[in-house]
């Protein structure tokens, strides 16, 4: 059995990095103590050094040069420390993705770009941007991490699909492998203890038309901010822009088109001082 | 052979017959290509957006972000290397769009017909093009002879 196989590639997955979890955890209290996160973060060596070559990116606005954890730490602020820290914990799972990309890296350019673009247009539609939305966005296609391989097995059915008979990559996957790359990554985040509303905009982020309980606005916002990305070809793969456009989309957030252009342009400048992300 | 990256939102030109322009992954963005075959002088531009009335500020920073701006930038690189307008070969690539977004962010869409609107008014013809559908596209001018090379996503090459 097919499902059987993409299970055990989920149950394979490297868990969850501790260390991310455990500094959301802290910077969940307004109160954190800057000595007990870089006890934290220092013993991971591996993320420890990502964020340090990240923190430095102009995207995150620090004017100082930081050189050491404690630094970061004092200096980025609590929501740039979620992002710094996400993506450096985040970035190992994709690697080496297969059946979607001809370079291994997109997967992770597309996914910044996504985070990014959330944040952007939750700023523009909310006039707030939760960092929760920029790990949504890091993960919002880690399915593609594990059923990459079964894309790649049967990539000439699933583009036949799609080229010849009008499915989206989305439908295609589920008609030939039986399962869509939302899905299992929905699956991957409820093996790590992802909270429900993180669970939901990953399993929804190409169809937030469908959820049918709980707040769908995540779910909606990533689905944009995908869009987007995969309109200006930010990390652009071998699906394409083959997934299914919902016009409620434009009542829902009272965007105009001149909005989303004026998105977009942002994203891409933010995307200019974001070189280090994307370089992990 | 030498490989020159154009990034979104960028113009190279070029007279050396050495050089293969490129650029990558393009969306609904899309990719003019230009080549003067007497002269041996090319250029390729990838813009993203239809209009510079859009940020003004923006597009005198970077013109070739814009249909509008970005097109007549090209051209007129391509003249100051000995170009003439009357010999360039002219072809297209991207403007991919999402599924059924009839009536939704149609950028891909809007960007083509900003570029036929701009080509129309300067009597521009198109040689040769692969736009629209919804796949991703990667553009190359070879300034050797002027062939310019689109591969989608899936690796599948076609001369335009």
């Amino acid at each position: 059995m097919i499902n059987d196989k993409i299970m055990k590639s989920i149950e394979n997955l490297p868990a969850f990095p501790a260390t991310v979890q455990k500094v959301s955890g802290l910077l969940g209290n307004p109160d954190y103590l800057i000595h007990e996160l870089v006890g934290v973060i220092e013993y991971d060596q591996a993320i420890t050094a990502n964020i340090l070559r990240m923190c430095n990116s102009a995207y995150f606005g620090v004017r100082y040069k930081i050189s050491t954890v404690r630094e970061a730490v004092a200096y980025l602020g609590r929501e740039n420390l979620v992002r710094v820290v996400s993506a450096a914990g985040i970035s190992k799972y994709y690697n080496d993705v297969k059946g979607y990309y001809q370079e291994a890296t997109k997967l992770w350019e597309h996914s910044v770009g996504v985070a990014i673009m959330s944040l952007i247009l939750s700023k523009r539609i909310y006039n707030r941007a939760d960092s929760s939305l920029f790990t949504i966005g890091l993960l919002h296609d880690v399915g593609k991490v594990v059923l990459g391989e079964f894309v790649l097995d049967s990539f000439q059915q699933i583009m036949d699909l799609v080229t010849n008979h009008e499915y989206s990559f989305l439908e295609a996957e589920e008609e030939v492998i039986g399962i869509n790359h939302a899905e299992v990554g929905a699956k991957i985040a409820l093996l790590w203890n992802f909270p429900q509303e993180l669970r939901d905009a990953i399993a929804h982020h190409h169809r937030p038309d469908l959820m049918t309980e709980g707040d769908s606005s995540i779910s909606w916002l990533i689905y944009l901010a995908d869009q987007a990305c995969m309109m200006m070809g930010i990390g652009g793969g071998t699906d394409g822009l083959a997934y299914r456009g919902l016009s409620e989309v434009i009542d829902r957030f009272k965007l105009r088109q001149r909005d989303f252009e004026e998105c977009i342009v942002v994203l891409l400048k933010d995307l200019e001082t974001a070189k280090e992300l994307l370089a992990l | 052979m030498n490989r020159v990256v154009v990034g979104i939102s960028e113009v190279k030109v070029s007279g050396n017959g050495e050089d293969i322009l490129i650029t990558y992954a393009l969306g609904s963005c899309i990719a003019v290509a230009v080549y003067d075959p007497i002269a041996q002088v090319g250029g390729l531009l990838h813009f993203m957006l239809p209009d510079s009335s859009l940020d003004v500020q923006k597009a005198k920073k970077t013109p070739a972000m814009f249909a509008d701006t970005g097109i007549p930038l090209l051209f007129k690189a391509c003249y100051k290397l000995g170009a003439e307008k009357k010999r360039m070969k002219v072809k297209i690539a991207g403007g991919a769009k999402i599924l059924d977004d009839d009536n939704y962010f149609r950028i891909g869409q809007k960007n083509i017909t900003a570029l036929r609107k701009i080509f129309w008014r300067n009597n521009v013809l198109v040689d040769g093009e692969d736009t629209g559908k919804n796949y991703n596209r990667t553009v190359e001018l070879h300034m050797s002879c002027g062939t310019v090379v689109m591969r989608n996503a899936s690796g599948i090459l076609k001369e335009l």
